[in-house]
């Protein structure tokens, strides 16, 4: 990551597990480190919970599962400051909780939204920011500096880059994450908005979870290239490769990207290799081994980021072997995971979102007419 | 001895000087406007709408962008997050297509989905409308396109007074606009105007009756409302008095100029330059079906394109497009009903 702003870039752009002698990682303190673990099991218990919610009939909307791509979500969020800005998409509902959560996951000046909220849009209440008027993951915050999703897929690219140029224009620093699956990156606009961003060197961090399947269709038809980081080369911007089942190694390589952003040397792509552990929404039951060889998906679901997680944290020293014994989510889908797989203050921290999600009412009738427009001041 | 101080003579400005004059104020009004479209700043724009803007308001707030209309979009809806005020321009309007998406899923729905939390300052704008051997790419009016796009504000100014007005009108709205010009009206010498020397916007949703009369009304917009005041001067040879009424926003859409001109002439005749299915002039004929039905004593009527794209060849053109004959024997044929 050493070209300078301004020179053309070399023909093997793209660096693959091409870090700093000193990776961003080894600046993490024991306690970041912890911390980072514990986030892993909140994002695992916010999806196992959810679907066993949906599947006692408390949920109406569509489940677009995160397991097993944990590590991509809290590695790339990790190093962001408060005032950056993220842009989620359906597959990565625990980032809307999960930005600016660090510690104290109550902490009221936080610059993410309430676990709350969050809940709250899931279960269709008017507690949810966006007033449940748009489903599942399409919610944001301008106050909070997330992008409001929607269903077209890398759309809200060209809107990270416009974003930031506003940011840039007001004299911030502040980049802003993207997170798309591989899928998207056969769009048009996943090509024309990173083109732009690059020609502006606007700091714009492309993250591409690539989780092997688009739906149904396998990512060699999605996209030509072996690494989807490739497509970074026509830019003339960074692409990096991540193995999304390490969270550390996703923390490096976004935090690389990250910190070339914010120094005003432009995008880049991050890939991180994960793999998608259930079908593509709720609907879509791939158990019954239809599309998807079930070896495939037993090999995908093989490298746990939870259970990857903690052996690095063994071996650095930050736990010890008792400690490891504990909290065994790892491995065990929705119908295995039990509470006590999962640290106490996580499952706390749900059932409290919960609760409000539940005392929170539905949206009065008429305002789905409300908001078309700006009302007149 | 007496100094004597020369002032410029006022002079009459035609339709894109009226727009580049509102560009140049509103910049200079609001910090927070930003432009952005293809060949804007360098060049001036294709048709020199943003002449000389980029040299004074510099290259961060006047962008040349990539050709990329999703992206031009895409990233005024981005910089409205953050807070600014974006005018995106399109080179053409039928080049609006390829921004489409982004249009109608992201910048249109914005303040919808975020039940108000996000404002979408962001004018679209771009030169429209055939009549000029522009032929399919280079001639469009896809204003139903939006029109049924809930969210967006739609626009189209017939006269410099109004382009400027409007435009103005527009960038402070606060709501997202597709804002068409007419291009063929851009340096048309007939139409140049005197406008004031003072600061004006005007509201969008306002009518103007463009000529009185007591027969029959032309209700219509952009270009066509030049057609129509021809067929006027015709057809009071003919002894009939038509009203023009140039509705200049189609969304939200004056009724009330609308209704009370049908309720003094009582026949109506709607024309757009657009083709005429699920085309605006149906709708202003399903308006006044529905709310002012008791008026009519002739059934309604639309004189719009013919539901083909716009050829190239001069008679091929004239032959699908609205024209004064077209709109003379309509009025006639409403009047003797």
């Amino acid at each position: 990551m050493s070209r300078t702003s301004g020179t053309a870039p070399a023909a093997n752009a793209t660096q693959k597990g091409d870090t700093p002698s000193i990776r961003p990682r080894d600046l993490l303190s024991k306690e970041d480190c912890l911390e980072i673990f514990r986030q892993l099991y909140l994002a695992r218990y916010f999806d196992v919970r959810l679907i066993k919610e949906k599947r006692l009939g408390h949920l109406t909307g569509t489940l677009y599962s995160s397991h097993n791509q944990e590590g991509v979500l809290v590695g790339s969020l990790y190093g962001l400051k408060p005032n950056d800005w993220i842009s989620p998409i359906h597959r990565d509902m625990p980032a809307f909780f999960l930005k600016d959560i660090k510690f104290d996951w109550r902490r009221a000046d936080r610059m993410g939204l309430s676990i709350e909220e969050v809940c709250a849009q899931v279960w269709g209440r008017v507690g949810s920011p966006g007033r449940a008027r748009d489903n599942w993951s399409h919610i944001g915050s301008r106050s909070k500096r997330i992008i409001h999703s929607t269903s077209m897929l890398a759309g809200t690219i060209p809107v990270a880059a416009g974003v930031v140029y506003a940011d840039r224009l007001d004299g911030g620093d502040a980049v802003c994450v993207t997170f798309n699956g591989e899928g998207s990156t056969a769009q048009g606009i996943f090509h024309e908005a990173i083109n732009y961003a690059a020609v502006h060197k606007l700091p714009v961090v492309t993250v591409v979870e690539n989780n092997q399947w688009a739906y149904g269709t396998p990512a060699e038809l999605e996209c030509p290239t072996t690494d989807v980081a490739d497509r970074a080369r026509g830019f003339g911007i960074p692409g990096l490769v991540a193995d999304g089942q390490d969270v550390f190694d996703v923390y490096d390589k976004v935090m690389t990207a990250i910190n070339y952003a914010r120094s005003g040397r432009g995008p880049s792509i991050v890939e991180c290799k994960t793999f998608r552990a259930y079908g593509h929404g709720d609907h879509d039951d791939d158990r019954a081994n239809k599309y998807r060889p079930k070896e495939d998906v037993e090999k995908g679901r093989a490298r746990d980021p939870i259970a990857i997680c903690r052996a690095t944290l063994l071996a650095l020293g930050h736990i010890d072997a008792a400690h490891a014994e504990t909290f065994r989510a790892e491995g065990k889908n929705a119908s295995e995971a039990k509470n006590d797989d999962f640290p106490p203050e996580v499952v706390t921290f749900l059932n409290e979102g919960i609760e409000f999600a539940l005392q929170s009412s539905l949206p009065p009738a008429d305002e789905g007419a409300k908001w078309v427009f700006r009302e007149a001041k | 001895m007496s100094l004597v101080v020369e002032h410029a003579a006022p002079v009459k400005k035609n339709y894109v000087t009226a727009l580049k004059e509102a560009l140049f104020e509103e910049m200079e009004r609001n910090p927070n406007l930003i432009c952005q479209g293809e060949d804007i700043g360098i060049l001036g724009g294709a048709f020199g709408v943003t002449e000389g803007l980029q040299a004074r308001y510099g290259a961060s707030r006047v962008v040349d962008m990539p050709i990329s209309e999703a992206c031009i979009v895409g990233s005024a809806v981005g910089l409205a997050l953050g807070g600014k005020t974006v005018m995106a321009e399109m080179q053409f309007i039928d080049f609006i297509s390829c921004g489409f998406d982004q249009i109608v899923n992201m910048m249109a729905t914005y303040h919808y989905r975020t039940a108000g939390e996000v404002n979408m300052p962001v004018v679209v704008r771009g030169p429209a409308g055939a009549y000029g051997g522009g032929a399919l790419y280079h001639s469009q009016m896809n204003e139903a396109w939006f029109c049924n796009s809930p969210g967006l504000r739609v626009v189209c100014p017939s006269t410099p007074y109004d382009a400027k007005g409007l435009l103005k009108g527009a960038l402070r709205d606060g709501n997202p606009c597709i804002f068409f010009e007419i291009k063929e009206l851009y340096r048309k010498r007939e139409i140049a105007e005197f406008l004031p020397e003072e600061d004006y916007a005007i509201p969008l949703g306002k009518a103007i009756v463009r000529r009185e009369g007591s027969d029959l009304t032309f209700v219509t917009y952009g270009q066509n409302v030049y057609h129509c005041l021809q067929a006027a001067v015709e057809l009071e040879k003919l002894g009939v008095n038509a009203e023009v009424i140039d509705i200049r926003t189609l969304v939200p859409l004056d009724e009330d100029t609308i209704f009370t001109s049908i309720a003094k002439t009582n026949h109506l005749i709607a024309v757009n330059e657009a083709p005429m299915t699920c085309g605006f002039a149906g709708e202003i004929v399903a308006r006044v079906s529905e709310k002012a039905f008791e008026y009519l004593d002739a059934p309604p009527m639309r004189i719009t394109r013919l539901d083909t794209p716009v050829p190239w060849a001069k008679p091929l053109e004239l032959h699908v497009l609205p024209s004064v004959e077209k709109l003379v024997n309509a009025a006639l044929k409403s009047v003797k009903f």
